[in-house]
């Protein structure tokens, strides 16, 4: 079945042969009807069946149908049964159908078997020697011989089985095959690009791309960056990027008086540094200007007490209410050794409210 | 071949760069202890989480490895065995499930190990893709950030300790000492109460002197030659206000007056407003977990219930040591 996909394509382009026989058929067609017009009492004697036939097949052979082609050729071994008793004007007969059946077995032979090819040249001396003279002797005998060939040609064809072609045969009976591979085709592309859009997802879940505008929350964030209050638990600074600078600014104008000695005073500050746990991990001080640096800062959370939704808790002059920022937190604390044998148990934390939380700090 | 070469297990973490500088733990000025971070992935990320991982390491720069090499055998310990001689006292690490990413803040030697979850971020190269005008002068990350918290004041322990982790990752900033030019950067960590996520924003700081006519602040700070064909005179170009934005309107809080001159433009004791503008990453955060030891140990806060630690002490120990 492989074959005739491969022989409808052939087909399709012109070749040299083809149309040579082409002109035979046509020749052979007309040979037919001088010799229906020349021998008319012999043509009477025909067959009227067999002469049905042929028409029938003549008819058929005209007609480029595939199919009908096929179902001739099965029937060709039978005539050429019947055409050996008949005289010379029916195998002549026979063999302008003989001709036609030629073409047919022609054709497949010159596209893939290469011992058909020289029954196919048969076919065409046949042809030519027809056409130079009546003498049919050799040509007959020729004949039979090639008819053999063909049946054995034909009879290798039709063992084949064309399954192992990916698309099928393109026969009208089968062309339901070749769209059902491709609708499967399409279906597995179909499947495997879900599948590949689906690890893209995954890759990119929770990626985000930002728009090009500031939406509400974003503005919000820049002024709460720019002149927010960085509300700690207890110890309240109210600090960002601008009261940072200004406290910067403040302390630095109040040191310029100062001018301590640097590395005294960076030890003295190291040992207290109870500040590195306020918000901007602001600063390690020294004790006596920590109080005006929190005297500063401690302004701070009332001035912008809107930003931030900070509960109370506020910081008082003279001394951090937080206890890790008290210069003594920890030091005197002997009840650490065993903290986790305490009793004591907070209310969780998560279940309860936030402002009980914080009350029980307090 | 493979069973000999799992019997000598080395760390394959690059050391840092600029060995010199960075190898004093103590700074010189304050004498705290800087902390250094190290940013990695405990599992194969996809593309995107690999960029966000840079952007991380670009955040905490200094004090990070940026080009900190791990492998798929490197394991929590080898990283370990790394950080203590070279002064890392933090780990950020990324990881990734079906659901979501995932970010852990440890502190190194003993925990204690965050967990949140990421429900929504973007890399620094799409927040630079959705601005006009970008910006990145070349000494951004020569100084480490500010961060800056907000909103975490609710009293819940968990977010105290949240803060707490979050302030010791940069180093302390002394305020005699500081140099504001070094002030480039800030982080931002926004609490929502409500919906219980952490904002985390990356910002750059700008200073823009106050007071003046935006003609001249381009002039002077753009070197270029102005246009003036629609004046009549050139005090024109100096006495003309021109169109103000309505954002510089509004900015009578975030002005401030400098110590010390901070670049050509913005002089000491003149008015200079602050400009934030967003250098990515840009996240959005679900504290999910606290555990008590470097990504092991007790649980001290589960954000799905059972919270199992709730023990007041130790919280205060926590801060004892930290």
């Amino acid at each position: 079945m492989a074959e005739e996909t491969q022989m409808q394509e052939v087909g399709k382009a012109p070749s040299k042969r083809k149309l040579g026989h082409k002109t035979g058929s046509n020749k052979s067609k007309k040979k037919s009807k001088v010799f229906h017009g020349g021998t008319r009492e012999k043509v009477r004697k025909m067959d009227p069946r067999m002469k049905k036939l042929f028409r029938k097949r003549a008819r058929d052979y005209n007609s480029d149908d595939e199919e009908d082609e096929e179902r001739e050729l099965e029937a060709a071994p039978v005539i050429r049964r019947q055409e050996k008793e008949r005289s010379r004007e029916k195998v002549r007969h026979g063999k302008g159908q003989k001709h036609e059946e030629d073409k047919v077995f022609d054709e497949k032979s010159s596209d893939e078997e290469g011992e058909d090819g020289d029954e196919g040249v048969a076919g065409e001396e046949n042809e030519v020697s027809e056409d130079e003279d009546g003498e049919m002797q050799p040509g007959i005998t020729r004949f039979a011989e090639g008819c053999k060939a063909f049946r054995m040609a034909f009879k290798k064809i039709t063992k084949k089985s064309g399954s192992d072609d990916v698309l099928g045969p393109v026969l009208s009976a089968h062309k339901k095959l070749v769209v059902e591979k491709l609708a499967e085709e399409e279906e597995e592309r179909k499947v495997k690009g879900d599948a590949k859009k689906e690890k893209h997802v995954v890759k990119e879940k929770g990626h985000v791309k930002p728009e090009n505008f500031l939406d509400s929350h974003e503005k919000f964030l820049i002024g709460v960056a720019t002149k927010g209050v960085y509300a700690f638990h207890m110890c309240i600074i109210g600090l960002a990027v601008v009261k940072l600078f200004n406290a910067v600014n403040k302390a630095q104008n109040a040191q310029k008086g100062l001018n301590p000695s640097r590395s005294k005073d960076a030890k003295a500050l190291y040992s207290s540094n109870g500040c590195q746990h306020c918000v901007l991990t602001l600063p390690v001080i020294s004790k006596r200007r920590k109080e005006a640096f929190f005297s500063e800062l401690g302004k701070a959370p009332f001035q912008s007490a809107d930003v931030t939704t900070k509960a109370g808790a506020s910081t008082d002059g003279d001394g951090p209410a937080w206890a890790p920022l008290r210069d003594n937190y920890m030091l005197t604390n002997s009840k650490l050794k065993d903290w986790d044998k305490l009793p004591e148990a907070p209310a969780a934390d998560d279940t309860g409210v936030p402002s009980d939380s914080s009350s029980d700090d307090d | 071949m493979a069973r000999f070469r799992n019997k000598r297990k080395v760390a394959f973490v690059r050391p840092m760069a600029k060995k010199q500088q960075q190898q004093q733990s103590v700074d010189h000025v304050t004498g705290d202890k800087i902390p250094r971070s190290f940013v990695f992935a405990r599992v194969k990320l996809p593309g995107p989480l690999k960029q966000l991982q840079t952007d991380l390491r670009k955040l905490t720069l200094p004090y990070t490895a940026l080009k900190l090499k791990e492998k798929k055998r490197n394991n929590l310990k080898d990283f370990l065995n790394v950080a203590g001689p070279m002064g890392v006292t933090h780990f950020l690490m990324l990881s990734k499930t079906e659901t979501a990413p995932y970010l852990r803040v440890a502190r190194t030697p003993q925990g204690p190990t965050l967990t949140f979850k990421i429900h929504e971020y973007s890399l620094a190269v799409d927040v630079v893709r959705s601005q006009l005008r970008p910006r990145c002068p070349k000494d951004l990350f020569k100084n480490s950030p500010l961060i800056v918290l907000s909103g975490f004041g609710t009293g819940e322990q968990h977010l105290k300790l949240t803060t707490i982790m979050f302030q010791n990752i940069f180093p302390a900033i002394d305020i005699n000492t500081v140099k504001l030019s070094s002030c480039q950067r800030i982080v931002l960590l926004n609490y929502d109460k409500e919906k219980k996520l952490i904002d985390f924003r990356h910002y750059s700081v700008r200073l823009q002197p106050v007071g003046v006519s935006r003609r001249i602040r381009k002039f002077v700070q753009n070197h270029q030659v102005p246009d003036l064909r629609s004046l009549q005179d050139v005090s024109d170009f100096v006495t003309k206000a021109g169109y103000g934005s309505e954002s510089e309107a509004d900015d009578e809080a975030a002005t401030v007056s400098l110590p010390s001159d901070l670049g050509r433009v913005n002089r000491a004791s003149t008015k200079s407003a602050v400009k934030l503008q967003e250098i990515g990453p840009r996240m959005t955060l679900q504290l999910i977990k606290i555990e008590e030891g470097l990504c092991s140990g007790g649980v001290i806060f589960n954000e799905y219930g059972m919270a199992i630690l709730q023990n007041q002490a130790e919280y205060d120990l926590f801060f004892y040591f930290h």
